[in-house]
């Protein structure tokens, strides 16, 4: 019998402390916290409450945090706001294609590639250079520590958490960070953009918008789940992350043996253990995504071969990793070392039957 | 010695590589054949496939690689 799941996606569902919260705001109401009405003066307190439990949680300064609606927004404030400086806009060819996009509209931008192991090859950093920097990859699970040299770089350094709630950089010169609140199963429509205190090389990219820093279009009730859905992920996530490190060994294990030509990031590699990307020789990704799906695993792909997609995944290209026949799995906490077993060998008898 | 050319042009992902691994197990060891791709998947894909398999593979220009059996 095998059980139907849908554990293995990045998208995991609301926390339930989260939903709970949720659900009780929406039913009482809320008020318009900068008004100066009681029920504003309670909303106002609420979402400093709010504001103070994320910033404990991320290491930041409340000061320094910014609720936001959409994610796509919040790229073009941390990277648009940087693209003034003269310096150059260093990228790597693995960042998220909202970061691709917004900064090949610079004529300043500089692209570097990545070797095998992800690492960039960083040239010369100048004080007025701006870098994009992403603390994971979201599709292989790769951690990317700053190099060593960014302790003495002066210029500005935008952070990109989006994959995954890391803590603020302790670095002198970060000067814009991101994070999705759905990264730690808060909900979908929030983001937190964050402006170090004090800093001088961000600009508002909005004009009209400039002595408010961000536009404030963002759900009262939201920003209050997200920061109980942080605080609980915490907790729930230190358990997670003992357990994910032996489910993917359990899974590396197996398909080594049992699912030859498979590709996958070296184990060696500084990752994030939670995250597992599989790509399979000879395997049409929709056609096992689809599979997996009727037998009652959902699972994200990073392959051409999904129809929506023109290209295939731009990480594994540019980390030299096959891009056909890939699955990504994500092990948090609500994944027990059962369904792995469940899902090793339907996924051996999917991919074998596709490539008889 | 590079006589063999399968044109795997227009169709997509990943059935270049399945046809190229086919018709490869019917050229000896040490011999070559052209595989013709305009998948965008294939270059990058291409190179993953000779490290995971220990093959060779040489872009020849524009959706064209010389693939060489090595095992």
């Amino acid at each position: 019998m095998v059980p139907v799941t849908a554990q293995f996606q990045a998208e995991s569902a609301l926390h339930p402390a989260a939903r709970e919260l949720l659900l009780e705001i929406f039913d009482q109401g809320w008020a318009d916290p900068r008004k100066l009405h009681l029920e504003s003066r309670r909303a106002a307190i609420l979402l400093q409450e709010a504001k103070e439990s994320i910033a404990n949680d991320l290491g930041l300064s409340p000061a320094e945090i910014y609720f936001l609606g959409e994610i796509s927004l919040g790229f073009h404030l941390a990277v648009a706001g940087l693209a003034h400086n003269e310096g150059r806009l260093i990228h790597s060819s693995i960042d998220r294609q909202e970061v691709l996009a917004l900064a090949s509209q610079f004529p300043h931008a500089l692209h570097v590639g990545v070797n095998n192991s992800g690492e960039i090859s960083l040239p010369r950093l100048a004080r007025s250079d701006v870098l994009l920097w992403q603390s994971i990859n979201a599709e292989t699970g790769l951690l990317r520590p700053l190099h060593a040299e960014l302790q003495e770089f002066s210029g500005s350094i935008f952070v990109d958490h989006t994959a995954y709630p890391m803590p603020a950089p302790e670095l002198p010169s970060w000067t814009t960070a991101l994070w999705d609140a759905s990264s730690w199963s808060g909900p979908h429509g929030l983001s937190i953009f964050g402006l170090k205190s004090g800093t001088q090389s961000w600009r508002n990219p909005f004009p009209h918008l400039e002595q408010s820093v961000v536009p404030s279009g963002f759900s009262l009730p939201l920003a209050m789940a997200s920061a109980v859905a942080l605080s609980h992920w915490k907790k729930d996530e230190i358990a997670a992350t003992s357990n994910a490190s032996e489910m993917a060994q359990r899974i590396r294990d197996y398909v080594s043996v049992e699912i030859p030509h498979t590709d996958f990031l070296s184990a060696d590699l500084p990752a994030l253990r939670s995250i597992l990307s599989l790509s399979f020789l000879y395997v049409d990704a929709e056609r096992l995504q689809a599979d997996l799906a009727a037998e009652g695993f959902a699972v994200d792909s990073g392959s051409a071969c999904i129809s929506a997609n023109l290209e295939a995944s731009h990480v594994l290209k540019g980390m030299g990793l096959l891009s056909q026949g890939n699955i990504r799995l994500r092990l948090h906490h609500r994944v027990t070392i059962a369904e792995i077993e469940a899902f090793l060998p339907v996924l051996k008898r999917l991919v074998e039957k596709q490539r008889e | 010695m590079t006589g063999k050319i399968i044109d795997a042009r227009g169709k997509r992902c990943p059935l270049p590589i399945i046809e190229l691994a086919k018709a490869l197990t019917s050229v000896e060891i040490g011999d070559s054949l052209t595989l013709l791709s305009d998948d965008p998947a294939t270059s990058a894909d291409l190179n993953a496939w000779a490290r995971m398999t220990k093959n060779l593979v040489a872009p020849q220009g524009v959706h064209r690689y010389l693939v060489t059996r090595k095992n």
